[in-house]
């Protein structure tokens, strides 16, 4: 889903990198991390595991400068190609825009390419897309290989409608732009026939112009004259800029394994009266260890602090705009019924509760089974 | 479904602002994002200079996306609202209408319970904004995506990625 702000001035689009497992998806974003400047870019972040295989997705921010006022941003997402992954694999499709999809060359792999783009089809299916009108790319990779399969045979093979195509070294960086610059195209290609001038968020806009009517099968450009393999980790950070997405920094986020990365929270942290019984007990979003400062609003001891000073906080003072807000109940009165819907006990016994029940009629009888089904107990 | 792109102009931005801020206030929260549930963030309130946003933005959307599949795993329709604890600040989540997340980054100047209080009045005044949005296309508004937007989208490239 393009994403259009013409408050902040800019054109959002997000665009997947598919395909097997070990296809070389993380190698195409880390190249583009590498070798495009650093103002056109955000930080690299892997959510992967201990041994660097994408566990949830990498996620690569650029901004490719304004056009006619509009800053042209791109989100390019791998996904986790090992077939185990299916379900997060699916969630990174959410939104899509656009899909490059990155298949192995090696002729052993060609049981493994076919699988991962039927798997693709199903999974666009489910929310509705069709691969058919979705902007769509075919990247052949490791082409630097001896042995691998010829632009011709891969084609022959994984593209029947005749998408754009091309042979590439994620590695060596043969290819990797061209990829990127033709799905770029083809998203923009569709943004602009999809949504009309005069009602741009029209949701029964026109026809979408079908992204595989482009047929060019082009070769792969010769190799950018690029070192050897670049890969993102470990360039040196420079400080923080105060200046938050067009900032750039030069750095890497590894995320381990959710067992890995994150630092437990004593569940007996004092909260408040308020606080749900059952919320989520999760590592902080931040990496405590290596970066507590980037996640600190306040940097050093002059926090400017909201005009609060001796204000007294009561809930009912505060109403938001529009009074439609239920008058009869007072919100406070409100939050402490809900908070004891019975929520408590059942998932206390739950020792680490992991995610935060609706607040709406959690009924005590649906949380047996809930348990029930989470640890199999009869 | 892929063609419904999320279109906010800048009145509605304001809109959306003034709402978060003056939540932000109320509740003496640090920070609160408003995040679609693409990954795009959709606007920003207090203290967020600090911040990577756009990756944040993409992380909670992950986050909130898988927390819903595991939702759906185990029978519950949809967890509303999503509560990460750390040492000195906190993450609250909660969704805005179907479509959005808002985000309240907190420390111990507040409590979890004032902010899930105002996060949900909050949310309940976004959502309305979110509809008019939606039933209330601008008509005749200039494009943001016009005819010569990928020729020109091409040369940038080009330029960056020459090396
Ligand atoms: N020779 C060669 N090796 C490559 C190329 N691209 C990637 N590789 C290697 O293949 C391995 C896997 O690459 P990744 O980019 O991590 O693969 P992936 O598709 O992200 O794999 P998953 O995260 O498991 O889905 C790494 O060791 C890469 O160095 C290439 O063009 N040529
Ligand atoms: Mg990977």
């Amino acid at each position: 889903m393009v994403s259009i702000n013409y408050s902040s001035r800019e054109v959002c689009c997000k665009i997947v990198y598919y395909g097997p497992g070990l296809s070389g998806k993380t190698t195409n974003l880390q190249y583009v991390h590498a070798k495009i400047p650093g103002t056109t870019r955000g930080d690299l972040i892997s959510l992967a595991t201990e041994a660097d295989r994408t566990l949830y997705f990498d996620f690569l921010p650029i901004n490719i400068g304004t056009i006619n006022g509009f800053a042209a941003k791109f989100q390019l997402y791998t996904v986790p190609g090992q077939v185990y992954y299916n379900a997060t694999r699916k969630l990174v499709l959410r939104g899509v825009d656009g899909v490059v999809f990155v298949a192995d060359a090696q002729p052993d792999k060609m049981d493994e390419n076919i699988d991962s783009l039927a798997n693709l089809d199903e999974n666009l299916a489910e929310y509705g897309y069709d691969l058919k009108s979705m902007p769509f790319v075919l990247q052949y990779n490791k082409c630097d290989l001896p042995n691998v399969m010829t632009l011709e045979q891969m084609d022959a093979k994984l593209n029947p409608t005749g998408v754009p195509s091309f042979m590439s070294s994620a590695t060596e960086g043969t290819g990797v732009f061209d990829t990127l610059k033709m799905i770029i195209k083809l998203v923009l290609d569709k943004a602009k026939s999809g949504g009309g001038p005069a009602r741009p968020n029209a949701s029964a806009a026109s026809a979408p112009s079908p992204g595989s009517s482009v047929s060019a099968s082009s070769s792969a450009a010769p190799a950018q004259s690029v070192a050897s393999a670049p890969t993102a980790t470990s360039v040196a950070t420079p400080p923080q800029q105060p200046d938050a997405p067009e900032v750039v920094r030069e750095e890497v986020h590894q995320v381990g394994t959710p067992a890995s990365a994150g630092t437990p929270v004593s569940a007996g942290t004092p909260v408040s009266a308020g606080t749900p019984a059952s919320a989520v007990e999760s590592a902080p979003v931040s990496e405590p260890a290596s970066e507590p400062e980037q996640y600190r609003p306040y940097p050093g001891s002059q926090s400017q602090k909201i005009d609060v000073k001796d204000k007294k906080i009561t809930p009912a003072a505060f109403t938001p705009a529009g009074d439609n807000i239920d008058s009869e109940t007072p919100l406070e009165k409100k939050v402490v019924s809900e908070d004891t819907t019975g929520e408590t006990s059942e998932t206390d016994s739950l020792k680490s509760p992991i995610m935060a029940p609706s607040l709406k009629k959690t009924a005590p009888r649906k949380k047996r089974g809930f348990l029930k089904r989470l640890f199999g107990v009869r | 479904m892929a063609d419904d792109s999320l279109v906010i102009y800048e009145e509605e931005i304001q809109q959306l602002e003034s709402l978060i801020s003056k939540m932000l206030k109320g509740c003496e929260a640090k920070c609160a994002l408003l995040v679609d549930k693409d990954g795009h963030l959709i606007t920003r309130q207090g203290f967020t200079h600090s911040l990577d946003t756009t990756a944040l933005a993409a992380l909670l959307a992950g986050s909130f996306a898988s927390t819903k599949e595991i939702a759906r795993l185990v029978g519950e329709p949809e967890f509303s609202i999503l509560f990460h604890q750390g040492k000195k600040d906190n993450i609250h989540m909660s969704l805005v209408g179907d479509r959005s997340i808002l985000v309240v980054i907190f420390d111990d100047r507040t409590t979890i319970g004032m902010v899930r209080l105002y996060a949900r009045e909050t949310s309940v005044e976004l959502t309305k904004i979110f509809e008019q949005i939606k039933e209330n296309p601008k008509g005749g508004a200039s494009t943001a995506i016009s005819d010569d937007f990928a020729n020109m989208a091409q040369d940038k490239l080009d330029d960056i990625f020459q090396d």
